[in-house]
């Protein structure tokens, strides 16, 4: 099976189609706009990773949208942001299976952390479901890092501010890793 | 509206014999005079008149279900109704009588929800429940009896959870509200059994635009139960209620609706509560009946520790529309907030779930879970999740999570193997998917509710 890696940030086109079945690998990062996964093939195998590193007055408005229109393919998008400062990140993210789309999978995710309160969060992962025979799910969580976790690796002996780093890098490794390839 | 024209099932009507019933349409004259008939004091005439005007200024929602075919010019905002209906249980259609057998009312319920008896409740019951409640200083009315009766409290609370200004439908309802329920309860006081309409004088028992005011004092626990599982057929084709709850420093309030109005009503209510400091707000809203039903109950949480749930079940069939959901608002640190929705489509009904989750700068090491599960049982069936969350500071955590499905063919294929029909079988799985909510309600609703969707899955009476 073909596979083809796409990088969003250099691509500068808003709306994809899919047309041909295959595995397909989208990325970005900092990128604003409203984007648009059309499936329009059979055994399309899509993933989707964004990560948004915010700080100073960032912002980011992103709006992406993964629509099925036939059946038998798959989408799964994941999106990671760390926050600081007075960053701020809109997200509508919208999965649409049409009526004739049936045994699409789609699952959608976005995952913040947060580490200043003046960051500014905005989420809001949409499912717009019109056939029966399918499998969606999305998740958003949206939290700050854990004081047990920043508390053990102190007692390892890290100063509070690696252990920051260290928790940070793991959590943008999940995104970080697929881009390496 | 007179298109729209529905086979309901279960309707039934009974002969209308009005001692008042105002004209069509709405204007501030009407308004100014469902005040007068009522002998209202003239604060309570200047906020509905108020509303009016809000009303007309604002729009109706142009986001969620469709609601451009209202005619607000054909309904009647004001029907007065005769002490008792005239009706009796053998004029009742056969179908009627059997959804009551299927579902398992009781016979003295039946006459009630039937329009047969005034009032659902045997005497000596009834008597030593009020007797109860008055002892521990518990008030509960209908809202017009409480106007009456408590001025200075509703005065207080009245429009102040719920604005006139909120939406069009809180407007219109706060301009010709009629019915509903009033209940105060002292600090410290537990009211250990479920307080339902049932239990008031004279209940007006399902009103078109009921308006009803809760205040819980400190300390104090009540369940309030709304609505009933037997379907109740309706005329009107606009519901618009109003649901203010005062849920004071460690107090806790359970409010329970089980919703099934005939399928030719638009039900579009607007339900929130204010919680203060530790204070404990329960919403379990299941929704099965309507054409469009629009609703979130919604959680204020407005002091440190303060705790809000919502437990929502919507089941839409045919062209039923639920656009159901919840919103919670953390305005204060140490507050907690969960949803749990399930929704059931089928028979291309739709269903949707609509929330908003809104963390505020001062709401530190607040949580939140939000969990949406639909449940699609056929390919012209449709399913909605749109969640919004909106966090401004860095202390909390967010988790929300969704979930759109058809039913198992394994588990359906198994239940079959065993000799269970496929209808029963169906049934059987849609009851187990909304079982985490069903557990929450008191039993014999969660019986009826049970035999209600599996008589909706299998498809008819008999």
């Amino acid at each position: 099976m073909r596979r083809l890696i796409i990088n969003l940030n250099n691509k500068k086109e808003n709306n994809l189609i899919f047309d041909k079945s295959g595995n397909y690998l989208v990325f970005f990062k900092n990128l604003s706009g409203e984007f648009n996964f059309r499936i329009e093939a059979e055994n399309v195998n899509l993933e989707i990773y964004g990560l948004f590193i915010g700080k100073n007055n960032d912002q980011f408005t992103i709006k992406t949208i993964q629509h099925h229109i036939v059946p038998n393919s798959s989408s799964n998008l994941l999106i990671k942001g760390v926050f600081f400062d007075q960053a701020k990140f809109f997200y509508r993210g919208l999965v649409r299976i049409e009526k004739g789309a049936q045994k699409s999978h789609a699952y959608q995710k976005n995952k913040n952390l947060v580490l200043s309160d003046n960051v500014d969060i905005d989420s809001k992962p949409d499912l717009e479901i019109l056939a029966n025979d399918v499998f969606c799910t999305h998740g958003s969580t949206t939290g700050y890092l854990s004081k047990d976790e920043i508390f053990y690796l102190k007692s390892r002996g890290l100063k509070e501010n690696q252990a920051k780093d260290l928790l940070i890098e793991g959590f943008i490794n999940e995104i970080a890793s697929k881009f390496k390839i | 509206m007179d298109d729209l024209t529905f086979d309901y099932r279960y309707g039934f009507k009974v002969k209308e014999n009005y001692v008042f019933k105002s004209r069509k349409g709405l204007d501030r004259k009407l308004v100014a005079e469902i005040s007068y008939l009522k002998k209202e004091p003239k604060w309570m005439t200047k906020i509905r008149l108020e509303a009016y005007d809000n009303f007309v200024k604002k729009s109706i929602p142009s986001w969620g279900a469709d609601l451009s075919k209202i005619n607000f010019d054909d309904i009647y905002y004001y029907i007065k109704p005769t002490d008792k209906p005239v009706s009796s249980w053998q004029d009742l259609p056969k179908e009627i009588k059997e959804t009551y057998d299927k579902i398992g009312v009781p016979q003295a319920e039946r006459d009630f929800l039937a329009g047969v008896s005034a009032q659902y409740e045997s005497e000596v019951v009834y008597k030593s429940i009020q007797k109860e409640l008055s002892r521990q200083g518990v008030v509960f009315l209908d809202m017009d009896s409480g106007l009456r009766e408590h001025p200075e409290i509703v005065k207080e609370y009245f429009g102040k959870i719920v604005p006139s200004s909120d939406n069009k439908f809180a407007s219109l309802n706060t301009s010709v509200w009629s019915g509903g329920s009033f209940l105060y309860v002292p600090k410290g006081v537990r009211v250990s059994l479920p307080l339902q309409a049932y239990f008031r004088i004279n209940a007006e028992r399902f009103g078109q635009f009921e308006r009803t005011l809760i205040i819980a004092e400190e300390g104090s626990y009540v369940h309030y139960i709304e609505g009933c599982t037997a379907p109740i057929y309706t005329t009107s084709s606009l519901h618009s209620a109003v649901v203010e709850i005062i849920v004071k420093k460690g107090a806790r309030v359970r409010y329970t609706t089980v919703q099934n109005w005939s399928h030719n009503v638009y039900n579009l209510v607007t339900k929130r509560a204010k919680v203060e400091e530790e204070g404990v707000m329960e919403w379990v809203d299941c929704n099965i009946g309507s054409y469009v039903t629009m609703k979130y109950p919604s959680c204020i949480l407005a002091g440190k520790g303060a705790k809000g749930e919502v437990l929502s079940i919507a089941y839409a069939s045919g062209n039923q529309h639920q656009d159901a959901g919840a919103k919670m608002i953390h305005l204060a640190p140490k507050t907690t907030s969960r949803i749990i929705s399930k929704s059931i489509a089928k028979n291309s009904g739709r269903t949707s779930y609509r929330g908003l989750v809104y963390v505020s700068p001062a709401a530190k090491e607040s949580k939140v879970y939000v969990s949406c599960d639909a449940l699609l049982l056929d390919e012209v069936s449709r399913s909605d999740t749109y969640p919004t969350m909106k966090i401004k500071n860095k202390q909390v955590e967010v988790q929300h999570e969704a979930t759109v499905e058809k039913i198992g063919e394994e588990k359906l294929f198994y239940l079959q193997s065993r000799g269970i029909n496929k209808a029963e079988a169906e049934g059987l799985l849609v009851n187990g998917f909304i079982e985490p909510i069903t557990k929450e309600i008191p039993l014999e609703y969660t019986v009826e509710l049970n035999r209600l969707i599996n008589l909706e899955m299998s498809g008819s009476v008999g």
